[in-house]
């Protein structure tokens, strides 16, 4: 009886082990995420429904002065219509942008004209409003996913942060202005807490460092308040800081129309 | 064996001084030949290796190309000053003649645009997109749909294209429109007003339009550029000289007639002109002040000036030697062998110093002139060869160098030393001995019995402080290694000027009009060059560097001569013009209720143009900013003047007038416009020899076999290291023919880095083997060396502290310190060998004394190099200051803290 009871408890310690080893392993070996599931799990952080923010930019000119904007910020559909306002300077005052289709279709409003211009529809490589940031580069729509194949190179601590580093490399047939990005994206929470931008014609050239800075909790949703684009090649870098953001409001399609352009 | 030769020397001088001198006056004399054919050259691309792909597409360029070498006139003051003053001086400058030969100094002068190639195939220059998005504007001279058209085509033009105004060349051409329209404006208020009524001004504004500005003014229109092409290139150095005076001069008298204009010169020529005269004349004065200095020094140490005078004249005669054989080796001096003789006078001082003192010591203690003579071969000749020998052989090292520039330091300030060295022993000594036997005849003649007290001018304080200091050894060797440590750290703390320009002489015009151009014209003169074999590879080229981001603009034959496959595609959009306005009538007339729609398509223009200011405010696009202000005002100041507004409250306010002066506009303009845009549309395909020579000469060589592509880079890359390299990367990997200043200065960087590094390894090589083999013993080799390696740590540290940078130039400091500040070591440990222990007091006394002065010395000699007007020489002259100065501070306490640790183990 006593060797009975004996061999019945050493079945149940070794059952013990080997369901706590094996659930152990799973837990560890489960937390292995793809390069693609980290870019997913990013875009999906980076795309919320709808964003209201107040934004402020500060670009360099032509004549190496600095320039800071202040303006209103409105997205919607994850990205696909995006209108700002401009607040600040007094010049800049009423100008609006009204982005649709991701960025495809773009529409102007001049306060001291009264009127309504659309711009060129191909300006998505090109500089935003004189700043360092490209339509393309602030990833709205799935452009990191649709566009790019993923490959993750490591890990690496970036920015004080412990972060998987990915290799987004633009798949054949896309029309983009880089050949690849090099992604650093937080493990805790898989925001790209820094991207590498590099040159569409010559793979190795570094054209421009996306940092984002101080990154907060909002709404639940882990967000940059400054964001610094760098110019590697011109020397020069954009700064934007969100001074407020709101997430997944109410944001009617009406604000999203050309009329509303007009409106203060 | 050395101590017999040195023997025989001095029984020669003792026998034979007067055979002695003139031996050496006859060669000199024959040297002296040799050194006037020698000539200078500053040209940066001179110092790179003879083989570098660079120089010889750089050399090319020079010799193939016209235009690439030029004389730039910059004249700078109000707009119609500016202009009237070019068209005064434009007919001077063509006939400047040499005097020698009587040839014009000038083959042709660009200051405008080559109108009569535009107006023939202006339409054929426009790309396809443009003749599309543009042609509207050429269909009807009649003044309202003209207007209609304008206003049609900036509507489509930047609603087609949103990066019209996001790259330096779209920002050029959208200037060059608003200049037009603004210019259209004012004319036409101009003759609505009356205050016109001459056939010219209406075709002007026609021509402003659709032709653009004619001078080559800058943005502010407060500049403008004379480009002169002169019938010699830079290889031809006299005539760079007196062409570039001559042009100077006729710049200078006119500006007596314009007082409100500036005008001064700048280009490759004169900035080739400014270096050889400024070079040669600042090497002139620091050599002078060098001399004096050495001389003032001397007479206070010796408390003579005889001795000191013939020191002088023999280091003058030792340079004359080392210039002559300088001319035979290398014939022609460059920026770093430029200062070859301020070191030379440095260096070469010291070896009369130590014969001199030992000499006048010996005497001084009553020894007979021959037996002094003997005695100073004996107890500093040795010094004095191996310290020399190991000077040449250190600076002889640098021959190892694959750029041009340094390995010809190696052999001039090596051969030049040894030359020095050789009229050293051969005549000083000599004089030395003739001046004494004149003195003691004089001493005999006056019947004088006593003999004449000479001072003991051996420094005894200096003495008794090294003393001090070898008696606390322990103390005096942990503070030289904590001095060490701390400089060290200091040292790896110093950063690299890359800014060429700063190497250049300062407040120079030719330099600071550089910055001008930049300024006015946003172009730097630093542009990178390529050279093809014909223009299709011209074409693929910029095709290839259009897509470079670090080029901000590539002037290259397509421009005048685009492809044949882009001049079909033109071809039908200039047939739509030319059918269009073959057919339109031009109005004899204007409406009444046509002067509404003027005013409705002026109101039309002036939002339109005030969007695109706002657009290039936003996008900080700040030129095309300013130049939208200047018609419509400053959106911050109402009451900024509004050319459009204003003109539209006129013709609202004076209907009549105003009308009658639009029709009288529209009278000279409309026919001259359409007679204009005909010629423009030839559709016939333009040919390479259809171009005229002012365009051919700025893209082809002399045989039209060759053709040139100017890239401008987008940032001033001296200023931003990684933009250099950006830039020069980019164009490497597109052509490995490219040259020009950024190529040419980084690979001057890259080889003057490496070979920095390589010549420092192989002195400290060479040095120590000579030592060792001097002292025949591995441990006073090594005691020796160890002050000038303390002493080169100290040097850089130093430099470091008192905020210097290392350049291209005084990086060429550290290998040569090497080999100098071995001097002070070698003198202080072959007195110790030979004087023996506890002789420290008397070894610094007399040695200390003598490596002193050469330091003091060759301290002034390099300091002098500070007032150059080269701030490349003057940053190596303080470097080169400081260094010497380290190594003789280093040398007195780490050898008198080692010997005394050394006599103390004993």
């Amino acid at each position: 009886m006593e060797s009975k009871n004996r061999f019945i408890t050493v079945i149940i310690i070794f059952t013990s082990l080997f369901l706590i080893v094996f659930y152990a392993s799973l837990f560890i070996f489960g937390q292995e995420l793809t390069a693609e599931e980290i870019i997913s799990k990013m875009n999906k952080l980076m795309n919320q429904d709808t964003v209201e923010a107040k934004v402020k930019m500060t670009i360099i000119t032509t004549s190496g002065e600095e320039r800071v904007f202040i303006y209103d910020s409105y997205s919607k559909n994850r990205g696909e219509k995006n209108l700002l306002r401009y607040i600040e300077p007094k010049r800049a005052q009423g100008q609006a942008i009204l982005m649709l289709n991701y960025a495809d279709d773009i529409w102007m409003y001049f306060p001291r004209t009264k009127r309504i211009r659309k711009l060129a529809t191909n300006s998505k490589n090109e500089k935003m409003e004189g700043s360092d940031f490209s339509y393309e580069d602030t990833g709205a729509s799935d452009a990191f996913i649709e566009n790019f194949s993923s490959k993750k190179l490591g890990s690496e601590i970036k920015e004080g942060r412990d972060c998987y580093k990915i290799e987004m490399l633009k798949k054949e047939g896309i029309e983009s202005g880089y050949s690849h990005l090099i992604m650093w994206i937080i493990k805790d929470n898989f925001y790209p807490v820094a991207i590498n931008y590099y040159d569409a014609e010559s793979p190795e050239l570094l054209l421009k460092t996306l940092i984002q800075y101080d990154i907060k909790n909002i709404d639940d949703i882990p967000t940059a308040t400054k964001m610094v684009m760098y110019n590697q090649l011109e020397n020069s870098k954009t700064s934007i800081e969100m001074l407020e953001v709101k997430y997944n409001v109410e944001l009617d399609d009406s604000l999203f129309t050309e009329r509303n352009l007009q409106r203060k | 064996m050395r101590d017999n030769i040195l023997k025989a020397l001095a029984k020669m001088h003792a026998l034979h001084p007067w055979k002695m001198v003139i031996a050496v006056l006859i060669i000199t004399i024959i040297m002296g030949a040799f050194a006037t054919q020698l000539e200078q050259s500053m040209r940066w691309t001179d110092l790179l290796p003879t083989k570098s792909e660079k120089t010889i597409q750089y050399n090319k360029v020079i010799n193939e190309f016209v235009s690439a070498t030029n004389i730039i006139i910059v004249v700078e003051g109000e707009e119609e000053a500016i202009k009237a003053y070019t068209e005064a001086i434009v007919p001077q400058i063509k006939l400047a003649t040499d005097p020698k030969d009587g040839k014009l100094y000038v083959k042709r002068i660009d200051y405008k645009q080559d109108i009569d190639f535009i107006r023939k195939h202006g339409l054929m220059l426009i790309k396809a997109d443009d003749l599309q998005n543009m042609k509207e504007l050429y269909q009807n001279p009649n003044l309202v749909p003209l207007l209609t058209n304008l206003n049609n085509s900036f509507e489509k033009e930047y609603v087609g294209r949103e990066e019209s105004i996001s790259t330096r060349e779209k920002e050029d051409s959208i200037l060059i429109i608003l200049d037009g329209v603004a210019h259209l404006i004012s004319t036409m208020q101009d003759y609505s007003s009356g205050k016109t009524h001459s056939p010219e001004e209406a075709q002007k504004a026609v021509d402003k339009l659709i032709l653009g500005e004619p001078y080559l003014l800058s943005y502010d229109k407060q500049a403008v550029i004379i480009n002169v092409i002169p019938n010699f290139s830079m290889t031809d150095m006299s005539k760079m000289v007196s062409g570039t005076d001559a042009v100077q001069e006729i710049v200078d008298r006119m500006k007596k007639d314009f007082p409100e204009v500036k005008a001064g010169l700048t280009g490759m020529i004169p900035l080739g002109r400014d270096e050889m005269v400024y070079g040669e004349q600042s090497m002139g004065y620091t050599s002078i002040i060098a001399f004096i200095a050495i001389l003032i020094l001397l007479i206070l140490s010796f408390r003579m000036w005889v001795a000191p005078l013939y020191a002088i004249l023999n280091l003058v005669v030792g340079l004359i030697w080392a210039i002559g054989l300088t001319a035979i080796l290398v014939k022609s001096l460059n920026i770093m062998t430029s200062m070859v003789t301020v070191i030379l006078i440095g260096l070469g001082i010291d070896f009369s110093i130590h014969i001199i003192s030992l000499f006048t010591e010996s005497r001084s203690m009553g020894k007979p002139i021959d037996q002094s003579i003997e005695d100073t071969f004996l107890k500093s000749g040795k010094g004095i060869l191996t310290g020399g020998l190991t000077t040449c052989a250190a600076f002889f090292a640098l021959i190892i160098s694959s750029s041009r520039g340094m390995k010809e330091v190696g052999i001039v300030s090596s051969v030049g030393l040894l030359a020095i060295l050789i009229v050293t022993f051969l005549f000083l000594p000599s004089l030395l001995v003739l001046r004494e036997r004149r003195l003691e005849k004089k001493l005999k003649e006056k019947r004088i019995k006593s003999k004449p007290v000479y001072q003991d001018i051996s420094l005894k304080r200096f003495g008794r402080g090294c003393s001090w200091l070898s008696v606390r050894y322990r103390a005096t060797i942990i503070c030289a290694v904590l001095f060490t440590l701390f400089l060290l750290i200091s040292a790896s703390r110093i950063s690299f000027d890359h800014n060429y320009m700063n190497m250049e002489p300062k407040g120079l015009t030719s330099v600071t009009l550089q910055d001008t151009i930049l300024d006015k014209f946003d172009l730097s003169m630093d542009y990178a060059l390529i050279v093809t074999d014909n223009v299709e590879k011209s074409r693929e080229m910029a095709k290839k560097l259009k897509n470079v981001k670090s080029a901000a603009m590539i002037d290259e034959i397509s421009m005048y001569l685009p492809s044949w496959e882009e001049q079909q595609k033109r071809t039908p959009h200039i047939q739509e013009i030319n059918r269009y306005l073959s057919n339109t009538v031009i109005e004899s007339n204007i409406l009444d209720s046509e002067l509404n729609q003027v005013i409705s398509e002026l109101d039309r223009l002036e939002m339109n143009i005030m969007e695109i200011q706002d657009m290039a405010y936003m996008g900080g696009q700040d030129k095309v900013d300013r130049k939208c202000s200047e018609i419509v005002g400053y959106p911050d100041n109402p009451q900024s003047l509004n050319i459009i507004s204003q003109f539209i409250v006129f013709l609202e306010n004076n209907r009549q007038s105003g009308l009658k002066g639009l029709k009288e506009f529209q009278k000279y303009a409309a026919p001259y416009f359409k007679e204009s845009v005909l010629k423009m549309a030839s559709t016939e395909n333009i040919v390479l020899e259809d171009l005229p020579d002012s365009i051919l000469d700025r893209y082809a060589n002399r045989d039209r076999t060759q053709f040139l592509l100017t890239v401008f880079p987008a940032e001033n890359m001296w200023t931003n290291l990684n933009f250099l390299q950006r830039f020069t990367s980019d164009l490497d990997r597109i052509s490995n023919k490219a040259t020009g200043m950024p190529p040419v200065m980084q690979e001057l960087f890259r080889v003057v880095g490496n070979d920095g590094k390589n010549a420092a390894f192989l002195t400290i090589f060479v040095v120590f083997l000579l030592l060792w083999l001097d002292f025949r013993s591995f441990k006073y080799a090594i005691i020796a060396m160890l002050p000038l390696l303390a002493g080169v740590i100290w040097m850089v540290g130093l430099m470091y502290l008192v905020g210097m940078q290392l350049t291209v130039v005084n990086v060429m400091a550290l290998p040569m310190i090497l080999g100098i500040g071995i001097d002070d070591g070698v003198h202080i440990v072959h007195r110790w060998r030979i004087e023996g222990s506890k002789k420290i007091r008397q070894i610094f006394a007399s040695t200390g004394k003598a490596i002193f002065l050469t330091s003091i010395t060759t301290m002034l000699a390099f300091g002098s190099l500070v007032f150059s007007i080269w701030r490349g020489f003057s940053s190596l002259g303080g470097a080169m200051f400081i260094g010497v100065g380290a190594c003789f501070l280093s040398t007195v306490i780490i050898l008198s803290g080692i010997i005394g640790f050394l006599e103390r183990k004993k």
